[in-house]
């Protein structure tokens, strides 16, 4: 079969590669994949992409812009599968592409799984709390989530080509903005402490950055606190909307626990609450649960660490 | 400055009703408006009160049984309404249930031409339930409206609007013709809560139903639909630390972390 990969960066092609191979294993279905990147040929490493037998570099282009390069490329390639990370523009890009081609889509496919015989692909509905399941058929067109899926280590290089984009001109891009970047990623953080509403002022929060330091991890924070308050960055926002962690630790404090919370920090390996409301929901996605006030709890919790010197 | 704003009767997160074998009860859920379609509301309504026209609500029921389900979809609208929507429009068809995004998006089309022309369609930037942020670039797409998704602030100007689309890692500034779709994210503004007057008052604005018969859309189908939608099993331990001091359940939970490996 052939799969045709989109890539807003060339990481994104990794991801994708990797559920391929993880769909090749459940379905047997061997994969011929062409990619198309929204990279400059000159930062594309092959040697980094193995496994593709063609990359095309776009260069920075806008959804727009990839939508209306990618399109003509679909008649090009009569992909079996289109594959992008779960990313807004590609979820924009690939949205239109299954609406105009008539194609059905899955949005960020966590899991393969088989039932008598037929390939599953399942993905996170209903606030994480369930999943959907829907037989593998093709064509598709579905996102995966960012460093879910291992990509294979071995297989031939690519060749990289230059491409030019395509143009759509019904929107143009005025300005772009970076987002101001703490020198943080939670994505890749092995331990994270989690700071919500339970949390009275900024200031406070300097307890769980002390403890997150005591552990060796970083802080993040459910919505109210980067969104509504400000007092944190958005990079340590966690959510569906925000970060997404899944590290070896995450200690809940003051977090009630919403949905679009839970979903983003359920990879966790081992997940602690500590909040003063024990009937709060994140309670039930915990390992470990301390029914308490955080003000008097983190204190103490500190104070034992550095008592153990750790 | 005509506005169709897209609502969703959602599955109601907090009242999710599971049996006591752990099987989900969606026939039994009660639905209620999707979070972030709220803000498209408010948006919608905030245009008009600046630019004049008219706000129309639009729905597709997507849970069933219809026949109960129906009025719950009703209530949703009646919240439209009452934050300041003019007139509401609900598609009831048993034979679109359970939804999916490729038939909702072709009902709205459907919805869109028959009571339009609009300047702007706004809706959420994905729905509670199902998660899927396609919808506002489907239903541009058939429409051959311009798309724009994400955006955390919009401006109409003259015969055009421009939005910040909040990326991953950057905000992106555009500007886009209309007609245009546009999907709002949660910080765009904060929703109104309406009064109780405005409530009272919701029940005098008109909210309509139609089948796909209406559109003119009998025979729709899913092209593919879920094959079966199970509880995710928590396989979390669920152990509540507990002892006469904090001293002591800071230590037992040292002791717990220790004993998993995850701290040293």
């Amino acid at each position: 079969m052939k799969a045709l990969i989109f890539g807003e960066k060339a990481d994104h092609v990794l991801d994708c590669l990797g559920f391929l191979a993880a769909l090749k294993g459940a379905s047997g279905e061997e994969f011929e994949s062409v990619a198309v990147v929204a990279v400059a040929k000159d930062e594309v490493s092959p040697e980094a992409l193995r496994g593709v037998s063609r990359v095309y570099a776009l260069g920075r282009v806008s959804s727009h812009d990839a939508y209306a390069t990618i399109l003509p490329m679909y008649e090009e390639v009569k992909p079996d599968l289109v594959v992008g990370a779960a990313t807004k523009n590609t979820t924009e890009v690939f949205s239109r592409l299954s609406a105009k081609l008539d194609v059905p889509m899955l949005t960020e496919v966590t899991e393969i799984s088989v039932s008598d015989g037929e390939v599953l692909l399942k993905r996170n509905v209903l606030g994480g709390r369930a999943l959907a399941a829907y037989p593998f058929t093709t064509p598709l067109i579905l996102t995966v989530p960012q460093k879910k899926f291992k990509p294979p280590e071995e297989g031939p290089t690519p060749e990289v080509v230059e491409r030019e984009a395509a143009k759509e001109a019904k929107v143009s891009v005025v300005e772009v903005k970076p987002k101001e970047r703490g020198a943080v990623d939670i994505e890749a953080a092995e331990i994270v402490v989690g700071v919500g509403r339970g949390f009275r002022s900024k200031e406070d929060l300097d307890m769980a950055f002390e403890l997150a330091k005591l552990l060796g991890g970083e802080v993040g924070c459910s919505r109210p606190i980067a969104a509504d308050y400000g007092w944190l960055p958005e990079d340590r926002w966690i959510g569906i909307s925000g970060k997404k962690i899944r590290g070896k630790l995450y200690i809940a404090i003051g977090i009630s626990g919403a949905p679009q919370h839970i979903m983003a920090a359920n990879d966790s390996r081992i997940i602690v609450a500590v909040n003063k409301d024990k009937s709060a929901p994140i309670f039930q996605y915990a390992d470990y649960g301390v029914v308490a006030d955080l003000y008097q709890f983190v204190p103490v919790l500190i104070k034992r660490l550095r008592e153990r010197g750790t | 400055m005509n506005i169709a704003v897209l609502v969703k009767a959602s599955i109601d997160l907090n009242m999710l009703r599971i049996d006591s074998s752990g099987r989900l009860l969606l026939d039994e859920t009660p639905l209620a408006i999707s979070e972030y379609d709220r803000n498209a509301v408010e948006e919608a309504v905030r245009i008009k009160e600046a630019k004049g026209g008219k706000v129309v609500a639009l729905s597709v029921l997507t849970w069933g049984p219809a026949a109960r389900k129906a009025g719950e979809a009703e209530n949703v609208l009646r919240e439209a309404l009452a934050m300041g929507a003019d007139e509401a429009h609900l598609v009831v068809d048993e034979s679109i249930i359970p939804g999916s995004v490729d038939t909702t998006a072709e009902v709205l089309k459907a919805m869109v031409e028959k009571l339009g022309p609009f300047d702007l369609v706004l809706c959420g930037e994905s729905s509670q339930d199902v998660l899927s942020s396609q919808m506002a670039a489907r239903l541009g797409e058939k429409l051959g409206y311009t798309v724009v998704t994400f955006a955390r602030k919009l401006e109409v100007l003259d015969g055009k609007i421009r939005a910040t689309r909040d990326l991953e890692d950057a905000l992106e500034v555009v500007e886009a013709e209309l007609p245009a779709v546009v999907s709002v994210t949660g910080e765009i503004n904060e929703p109104r809560l309406p009064t109780l007057l405005q409530i009272r008052r919701s029940f005098a604005k008109p909210l309509k139903r139609y089948t796909l018969a209406d559109l003119g859309l009998e025979g729709l189908k899913a092209k593919l639909p879920a094959r079966e939608i199970s509880l995710v099993t928590v396989s979390r331990k669920n152990i509540i630390l507990e002892a006469e001091s904090l001293e002591e359940v800071a230590d037992q939970l040292i002791a717990k972390l220790m004993e998993e490996g995850v701290i040293r």
